[in-house]
Order: structure tokens, then C-alpha cells, then sequence
């Protein structure tokens, strides 16, 4: 059997990593077991606070950057960041999950993070 | 060298799949029997899980087995 | 009987050459107006992804581009009868005839790319360092210090992603000259710095491998994927009506949101 369509690289092996990486080839088995109901809805909840947390970030990088923060609004923003790190961290753990797991694919937008 | 003809055979197939599981026109609900969406499976449809060992049989999957290929 | 689907071609006549697809069941043309879906019988119950199914699938599909235009149906959608198909194709007549219209003598190539990033990025880090542009936040406490870490971090990000938009946009210039449509995919995973699908018209293929060979050729530290030449996957535009029929490349974050709360039964929770 023959296709018409060629695939043409010479390194195949880094284009599967990749490709597997990026995680919208292969399907995940998801799991219909009630134990791990949850964990898929923690695993949501906690990718959009992710989003919001990371996009927060960034915009308060910005803002540092161009120098439009006081340095005791440095100060506080620093702290509320770090503490958001740190309950994020604190909920991965909970969870079971890790960073690559929160991370909605979203087409031709990309990956979320 | 003959490692390098498994592993384009393999990103090949792999380059099928991401078109035919995930691409093209997408029909869905009761009308059809179709393949879950490639993360997703909908509960409320009778239709097939790609299982991870289906996978995995696909992946390892020998170049010239005993594979149903028609042809 | 089961109706396995492979593509909605712009032709109403029957299929004169002997296709053979899965279960090696001959297809043929389910007409409806001046369009038809390319359906074969099949009897046994929802299969397993096998490589032998997908691939006797996709070549079904590509015999058939050799005489018609195909709007490529997604593996294994298979209908309880002929009356589905019709009904398909009479609700969708006028984007399926659309979409035929716009396909029509084109066809789609990939192109992958990885570069090497963990260069790149150490190459930005130490032009960062010998900048002394430093960071112009004091450092007299930790949260400062956060924030420093931080901005460090962001500021290497940027300078990244600028790089990688100034290489995608030089080579998309150039696939983009024989291309008719395309979709790109940006920094897909840190060494993925391109996935990207362009349309291209049957005629202007050669031009279109010869751009690649000379991209690929101007940046030998970069490892590069063609792929082609397949049916439009990925240019097949429909919209959403009654959730019948969708593009999954064009669902948006909502949609899967949805989709996520169904699966995890949240309204159960």
C-alpha cells in the first residue's frame, strides 16, 4: 500500500519527541473511573488559575520594565506574586499534578502556556 | 540505518493520524459512530475508546507484520 | 447497513475506478445535487485505531484527489444509513459546495521545524548578562528579589520569542509566495519553532519544495519536516450549526472548556 503523501526529514526521531510533546497526536486515555473524576476537574480548574496567574505575571513584568510601579508597589506585587507561586505549588502537590498537565492545547492558538 | 526507516515510518504514520483523527470535516452526535476526539471521549455517545494499548500496538507496530492492511 | 465515510467530493456520477477502502469493500458515490459523499459498506462494530484502517482510509482519500476535489471526513465516522449521509449533505450543501469551490486543484504540505533554542537561549542569556542594562530593581528584601528573578526570566522570554518570530516570519515569506492559504503553529513546544500547513495550487507545487530546499538549505543548524502532498486537511472551513459539524481545528477555548466539564461529569459534582 502506497500513499501519495511523503514525509521527508532527516531526523524522524526528534520530530516524533516533538510531536509527542506537543501532545495533540496521541490520544490520552482518559479515565471514566470515579476516583480520578476529580483530579480531571482539579486539573481544569487549576489550568485556568494558571492562565490567570501566569498572564498576571506578565503583565506586571511590563509594568516593571517600563518602571511605571513605585517601589513599594514592587514590593507588594512581589509578595502577592510569590505567594500565588507558592499556593500554586502547593496545589499541584495536592492534585498529583505536574506543570505539563496543565496545559490546554488550543489549536491554532497554540498551547495556553 | 535501518533504525532511521522504522522511526520515518513511524513519523509518517504519525503525520496521518494528526490529519484523519483531528482534521477534515467533523461530524458528531447521534447521527454518526465515530472515533473519540483525540483527547477527549464523550460519555454520553456509544463510540469507540482508542485505548492506550491500541496505541501502543500502533507504535510498535512491526514495518512488514501481520498487520490487516488490505491490499 | 453501516455507512463508513471518507470524503464529500464535487461530483454527483458514480465512481468508475475500483476503489478499495476498509474491510476491502468497494466505495462509491452517495450523490446529492452536485456533490456526493464517497461511503463504503462496513459491518463490524466500531473498531480500534489500527494502522492498517487509518492508512486504507487516508489512501482512499488520495485515489479519490486523483480525480476529484475531496473535503477529507475525519477517521471512522460512520452512519447508520444513506439517509444520514443525504441529510448531511442537504444541510450542509452550501458549505460543503463552498469549501469544494475554494480546494479546487490545491493542495496542502507541512512543514516542521526544531531549532536549537537551548542555544539560542543561552546565547540571549549571556548577551543579558554583559549588558549590565540590569535590572533597575533594587534587591533590599526578598519579594524584590522575586520580582528580579522574575523580570530576569520575562525578559530572556521575549527576547526568545522575538527570535523565533523574526526566523518563522523570514521563512513564512517564503513558503507564502507559492501558497494560497496557511496555518501556522509558533513555538508549538520550545524546539518546535514551526508547525505550519500551507495550501498550495497543484500547479506550483515544484516552486513550493524549491522554496523549502532553499529555506532548509540557509539554515543548516535547523532540522526540517516535509510533508506532502496530502488532501486539505486542515483547510476545510465550516461553521458551527446545531454542533453537527465542526472543524476541530477551530474550536475555540469555550468549546473545550464545555467539553472538559462534560467529561469530568462537573455538572454532577
Amino acid at each position: 500500500m502506497t500513499l501519495n503523501s511523503v514525509v521527508e526529514t532527516d531526523f524522524p526521531e526528534e520530530f516524533i519527541e516533538e510531536m509527542e510533546k506537543s501532545s495533540d497526536v496521541l490520544p490520552k486515555k482518559i479515565d471514566a473511573n470515579p476516583k480520578n473524576v476529580e483530579k480531571g476537574l482539579a486539573k481544569l480548574v487549576l489550568t485556568l488559575i494558571e492562565l490567570i496567574r501566569k498572564l498576571l505575571e506578565k503583565q506586571a513584568m511590563r509594568r516593571v520594565e517600563v518602571g511605571s510601579l513605585s517601589e513599594e508597589e514592587i514590593e507588594r506585587v512581589g509578595e502577592t506574586l510569590m505567594k500565588l507561586e507558592n499556593k500554586m505549588k502547593e496545589l499541584k502537590q495536592i492534585f498529583g499534578l505536574k506543570d505539563e498537565e496543565l496545559n490546554l492545547n488550543l489549536g491554532p492558538l497554540g498551547d495556553l502556556m | 540505518m535501518h533504525d532511521v526507516a522504522i522511526k520515518s515510518k513511524e513519523v509518517t504514520l504519525l503525520e496521518v493520524l494528526d490529519r484523519v483523527l483531528n482534521k477534515g470535516v467533523v461530524v458528531s452526535g447521534d447521527i454518526v459512530i465515530s472515533v473519540a476526539d483525540v483527547d477527549l471521549i464523550y460519555l454520553g455517545l456509544k463510540v469507540l475508546l482508542s485505548s492506550v494499548e491500541t496505541m501502543e500496538q500502533l507504535r510498535g507496530a512491526p514495518i512488514t507484520g501481520p498487520m490487516q492492511e488490505p491490499t | 447497513m453501516k455507512l463508513y465515510t471518507y470524503g464529500i467530493i464535487d461530483s454527483s456520477k458514480q465512481i468508475n475506478e475500483p476503489i478499495y477502502g476498509l474491510e476491502r469493500a468497494c466505495v462509491y458515490n452517495i450523490p446529492y445535487c452536485d456533490i456526493g459523499m464517497v461511503v463504503s459498506e462496513c459491518t463490524e462494530p466500531v473498531q480500534n485505531v489500527t494502522k492498517g484502517s487509518v492508512l486504507a482510509h487516508e489512501e482512499v482519500i488520495e485515489r479519490l484527489m486523483g480525480y476529484f476535489t475531496v473535503l477529507p471526513v475525519r477517521f471512522h465516522t460512520v452512519f447508520d444509513g444513506r439517509g444520514g449521509v443525504v441529510s448531511l449533505m442537504q444541510s450542509y450543501y452550501k458549505d460543503f459546495r463552498d469549501n469544494l469551490d475554494r480546494l479546487r486543484n490545491k493542495v496542502e504540505f507541512g512543514i516542521k521545524v526544531i531549532w536549537p533554542s537551548d542555544k539560542i537561549k543561552e546565547h540571549i542569556i549571556n548577551t543579558y548578562k554583559k549588558n549590565d542594562q540590569k535590572v533597575s530593581v533594587p534587591d533590599d528584601s526578598s519579594n524584590k528579589r522575586f520580582i528580579r528573578k522574575k523580570l530576569e526570566k520575562y525578559k530572556i522570554n521575549e527576547e526568545f520569542e522575538k527570535k523565533a518570530n523574526k526566523f518563522i516570519n523570514v521563512m513564512d515569506i517564503f513558503f507564502s509566495k507559492f501558497a494560497a492559504e496557511k496555518k501556522l503553529k509558533k513555538l508549538k513546544t520550545k524546539n518546535l519553532l514551526l508547525d505550519a500547513v500551507y495550501l498550495v495550487e497543484k500547479d506550483k507545487q515544484d516552486d513550493f519544495k524549491e522554496a523549502f530546499e532553499h529555506i532548509k538549505n540557509a539554515h543548516a543548524s535547523f532540522k526540517f519536516l516535509f510533508s506532502g502532498l496530502w488532501p486539505p486537511y486542515n483547510f476545510v472551513i465550516l461553521p458551527k450549526k446545531n454542533d453537527l459539524v465542526r472543524n476541530l481545528a477551530q474550536e475555540d477555548l469555550f468549546d473545550k472548556v464545555i467539553q472538559h466539564q462534560d467529561l469530568v461529569g462537573a455538572d454532577k459534582i
